[in-house]
């Protein structure tokens, strides 16, 4: 497969916040509805829809969208941890792609506010689980290895929250719309050691979808945005065998294939949307992806490399650290967010001339692997 | 942590956490290693993962180990009270385990050397500093 032949024709989000009172149905309705208007289709239309949720319901996804008309066609749900979104994602473009369908709604939703008080509670039949190993957890435990091995500094760590808190003021959708200091998220409630409060992603409730087609064959094909590779994969095994971090591999193994299939190097890529589920996520991504060398990612953050203005902006839209992380709903918010950049819609926090644009989401939960899932795909403006 | 048991707790067969069990007077981490291949397990699997060999034999490992990372999780978690400290510990010769650490509530710095010492009370498995 070239990757050549699907486009996305359009995308749409809820609001991202703790809005508990609207329920799933109203939410998948705000972002299915704008999908749909935006890619000039009805929801008679769609022939397939694949969805990702994690702590949803039964049913929820077919309750979510028969009022508006999605119905007699195939609905599959996927379950991918935080990357259930963009597996979603992944599977209607191959679905697409290899002729199985024309027109397909990618969905996400969570209503986590309806599950949860604060911090997800950790999967009690899991080896790591099991004995309270909550996210927050799995992530100060990466912080802890790199103040050891690369001299990551708190003040680094710190500045993936300023620069993303930054970025969501220029989008009305994102939770968080007040900036921070680096001594605001370094004097903030500590969660796990040496991750604050602030370096961490709240909870949130949202929808996003996603319509994917054939290249060229919307009623508006100058919209288009064309899906030039996506990957997925589950991690390798993460043992005693491994220096790297939870996580690391992964991405950098998912985005490697996702850059040979497109054709093109991390260089090449204007703008990314990245799992920054915490701060020192942000920096291991950045590596991972090639963005610079293993080790260098605080480095990088502090240079101003990927912060709007700087060359290859990361988390225009402010990240999961603003807008929350809805889990099933972040791959296509994500997605929906490099859509807005490329066709050079997205206002105040826009990369001016953006063509190529990346989207990295990574889910964990497992004990013993390198990550549930990794989805990274290269999207390409081509109106 | 509060308190360390140092007998072995009663165990349901699904527990999905390392076991421990007391060994000549030491605290041991029992798993698996590939008969083939010599990859250490805590978990006794039918096949090598690394190898696919069928030949994997029970097999026990420690008392020592090494700690890659570690933090102390502040925020409640369903039936436990926080603070307390947790680490990834590369068991000498074994596999690497995620354990609960008797001690201040203060990051273990990695490279520290650890000693399986028992487990909390509510049966996980822990491990003290030992060394450096």
């Amino acid at each position: 497969m070239t990757g050549a032949g699907t486009a996305i024709w359009g995308v749409g989000t809820s609001a991202f916040g703790k809005q508990t009172s609207l329920g799933g149905p109203r939410l998948a309705w705000q972002a299915t509805v704008e999908a749909l208007d935006d890619a000039g289709l009805q929801a008679s239309d769609i022939d397939a829809v694949y969805a990702g949720t994690v702590f949803g319901d039964p049913g929820t996804v077919t309750r979510c969208l028969q009022q508006i008309g999605i119905v007699e066609v195939p609905v599959i749900t996927i379950e991918n941890a935080c990357a259930s979104g963009t597996s979603a994602f992944h599977e209607a473009r191959e679905s697409v792609e290899m002729g199985r369908y024309e027109r397909v709604l990618a969905f996400g939703i969570e209503t986590m506010t309806a599950h949860f008080d604060g911090a997800i509670s950790p999967i009690a039949s899991d080896p790591d689980g099991a004995q309270g190993y909550a996210m927050p957890s799995i992530y100060g435990m990466s912080a802890t290895r790199y103040k050891y091995e690369f001299g990551v500094t708190d003040e680094q760590m710190a500045e993936v929250a300023v620069k993303n808190r930054r970025h969501a003021m220029g989008n009305p959708r994102a939770q968080h719309h007040k900036t921070v200091t680096v001594e605001q998220v370094l004097g903030s409630r500590m969660v796990a050691d040496p991750i604050t409060l602030f370096q961490c992603c709240s909870i949130a409730d949202a929808a996003a979808a996603a319509v994917v087609g054939p290249l060229g064959g919307s009623r508006d094909p100058s919209g288009e945005v064309a899906i030039r590779s996506s990957a997925l994969r589950s991690g390798r095994l993460w043992d005693h065998t491994t220096d790297k971090v939870w996580g690391w591999d992964i991405v950098s193994d998912t985005a490697a294939r996702a850059y040979e299939e497109a054709g093109v190097s991390v260089g090449d890529i204007d703008v990314f949307e990245v799992h920054d589920a915490f701060t020192i996520g942000e920096i291991i991504t950045t590596e991972a992806l090639g963005l610079c060398e293993l080790g260098e990612g605080g480095r990088l953050v502090e240079s101003g490399h990927t912060s709007l203005g700087g060359l290859q902006p990361v988390n225009p839209s402010g990240g999961l650290l603003s807008r929350g992380h809805p889990l099933g709903a972040t791959g296509l918010a994500q997605i929906a967010e490099i859509v807005w950049q490329l066709r050079d819609m997205a206002a105040d926090r826009q990369v001016p001339g953006a063509r190529l644009g990346a989207v990295e989401t990574m889910g964990g939960g497992t004990a013993g692997i390198d990550g549930n899932a990794c989805v990274v795909t290269v999207l390409e403006q081509v109106g | 942590m509060p308190s360390l048991i140092t007998t072995p707790p009663e165990r349901a067969d699904a527990d999905p956490r390392p076991e421990l069990a007391i060994h000549e007077g030491r605290v041991l981490l029992t798993g698996s290693r590939c008969g083939d291949c010599g990859y250490p397990q805590a978990v006794n699997p039918p096949r090598c993962p690394i190898c696919g060999s069928h030949s994997i034999a029970p097999a026990t490992f420690g008392p020592k180990g090494t700690v890659f990372s570690s933090t102390v999780l502040r925020i409640p978690v369903p039936d436990r009270t926080p603070p307390f400290t947790l680490a990834y510990v590369d068991v000498d010769e074994g596999p690497r385990i995620l354990a609960h650490v008797d001690g201040p509530d203060e990051a273990l710095v990695p490279g520290s050397e650890v000693v399986l010492s028992g487990w909390s009370e509510h049966g996980d498995p822990v491990v003290r500093r030992s060394g450096p």
